[in-house]
């Protein structure tokens, strides 16, 4: 019914849909046991977890590797979110979530939690090397 | 709805459109459960970023650190973990639907290729907690 | 022994006289347990209401033409048993996700317009001369498209699918499913013709994989599969700098 309009592979939709992928790898793999240890159990005072005394959390966050990890674990598995949320968005009816200005906002509020990661994760424990 | 005129027929012939509801997915199980798999992005998005904060906090100093212990936190956190166990089961079984290659010429059974993602899934989340319990105190 | 009856309730359409859709209500005997929705619409067009519009030809699951939603679901109505839903009624609507051309006739345009967009034919880039014969397969070449290839034409998945009820540019199951057929068929060498239709922002990227489309196909082609599958195989091909063997 409709004309169909020049086709082209669309480079973007491939970029945001890798980034999708990985990051739901990341989000299944690690996730969880963050959220199980560090969400549940050690507030509990079920286990003692690494962030219930201020000298082993800031130890710990001053490794290099460790940094490294959690800058994996917060800032891909937000790309996975920005896509599925605005996807979620146009599966409830806003077919302007599928627009470009919609993809820079999703898009690029995964880059500023990213950025605001590498901020945090450089800033706040002194690099400890060795 | 409307009724549109379809070209190249004679004009008494009209084809109907309906619309679809927005609530298209509270029609079908299935529709439901897949939004509730699409949602899962946003509790998941929030419990990271309260670990952002979690991380910004210890930089404050030593004096004044309190670790997280409120129970407001702890049921968040529980209603948090149930998305993520959702969105992990689905998406690591989806991984067998979409993931297909060869070993020896024989393609791979895609129930072995789930029961990998599970079994990553169980060696990550084992070492993952072994460090955040074994170095604390 | 009192005859068993059903009621069957159909859409009604006549363009040139209703505005909109409405429905119509049949009662009509169940005699034989082995009588599905199909044989239902016979009845009611030879014994009731002549005037009654519907699509059939086979009336044994391989033509794909009868497709209709029974009960909210899209079924091939040659393949409903009625004694799965009696003593309830049976609800026959169109096909969801098409405009209705009359009664439960729907129109199939859209559809076969995208089955024809994505080339659904052999490739070559250098066609054999015929003195070379035919081209060879072997069965591990075949399976390796085979599922992808059962697909009957019969527009449930369509029906099933959300995102394209939501909007009808998406290239759709039936269609992604074809072309992946010919991209894995040894004898083709187009997946790179195909790949402007397939990787178009209305191609597979804008399916979310709901997976509704695999659960109604009637033939097992599973085109979500195929769908998820496509988009690994074009990001790979992406990636990777010599490039995937499909």
């Amino acid at each position: 019914m409709s004309e169909t309009a020049a086709r082209k592979p669309a480079l973007a939709h491939l970029i945001w849909w890798f980034m999708f992928a990985q990051g739901g790898v990341l989000a299944a793999l690690l996730i969880p046991v963050h959220i199980l240890v560090q969400g549940i159990l050690g507030p509990l005072g079920i286990v003692k977890v690494v962030d219930r005394h201020y000298d082993t959390w800031i130890s710990i966050l001053g490794n290099p590797i460790v940094k490294l990890y959690l800058l994996v674990l917060i800032s891909l598995p937000f790309f996975h979110f920005a896509h599925r949320l605005r996807y979620l968005l146009v599966d409830l009816g806003f077919p302007a979530a599928k627009s470009f200005p919609a993809q820079v906002v999703f898009y690029g509020a995964a880059i500023v939690v990213t950025l605001l990661a590498i901020y945090v994760l450089l800033t706040t424990a002194p690099l400890a090397l060795g | 709805m409307n009724a549109e005129v379809e070209t190249g027929r004679p004009a008494a012939t009209r084809t109907y459109r309906r619309p679809m509801s927005a609530g298209w997915w509270t029609t079908k199980r299935h529709y439901f459960w897949y939004m509730v798999r699409e949602f899962t992005a946003l509790p998941l998005a929030l419990w990271l970023l309260w670990l952002l904060y979690e991380i910004q906090r210890a930089g404050r100093g030593a004096s004044g650190y309190y670790p997280p212990s409120s129970t407001p936190f702890v049921v968040f956190s529980a209603i948090c973990l149930l998305f993520a166990l959702y969105h992990s089961f689905t998406f690591l079984s989806l991984a067998g639907v979409i993931l297909h290659f060869k070993v020896l010429d024989k393609p791979v059974p895609s129930r072995l290729i789930v029961l990998s993602q599970f079994g990553g899934w169980l060696v990550a989340s084992v070492v993952i907690g072994a460090v955040l319990i074994g170095f604390g105190r | 022994m009192a005859e068993k009856r059903i009621t069957i309730r159909a859409t009604r359409y006549d363009p040139e006289k209703d505005k909109a859709p409405r429905l119509q209500s049949y009662d009509i005997p169940f005699t034989d347990d082995a009588m599905v929705v199909l044989d239902a619409l016979n009845y009611i067009k030879a014994h009731v209401d002549g005037s009654l519009s519907y699509r059939w030809s086979c009336r044994m699951g391989i033509c794909g033409s009868c497709g209709m939603t029974v009960n909210g679901t899209p079924k091939l109505t040659c393949a409903a048993f009625l004694r799965d839903y009696w003593p309830r009624s049976v609800t026959v609507m169109p096909l969801s996700n098409f405009p209705i051309v009359r009664d439960l006739v729907v129109d199939m345009e859209d559809f076969m317009h995208k089955l024809k967009s994505i080339k659904p034919w052999i490739i070559r880039k250098q066609e054999l001369p015929l003195g070379a014969g035919e081209h060879r397969q072997t069965m591990d070449q075949i399976d390796e498209f085979r599922q992808f290839s059962q697909c009957i034409n019969c527009m449930l998945c369509y029906a099933a699918c959300p995102v394209y009820g939501l909007d009808d540019k998406f290239l759709g199951p039936a269609a992604i499913a074809l072309a992946r057929r010919y991209n894995l068929d040894s004898r083709d060498q187009g997946v790179k013709e195909r790949l402007p239709m397939i990787a178009d922002p209305e191609g597979i990227w804008e399916c979310s994989f709901v997976g509704e489309c695999s659960v109604v196909c009637p033939k097992g082609v599973d085109p979500a599969k195929a769908i998820q599958q496509t988009k690994l195989d074009t990001t790979m091909r992406f990636v990777l700098p010599y490039g995937n063997r499909e």
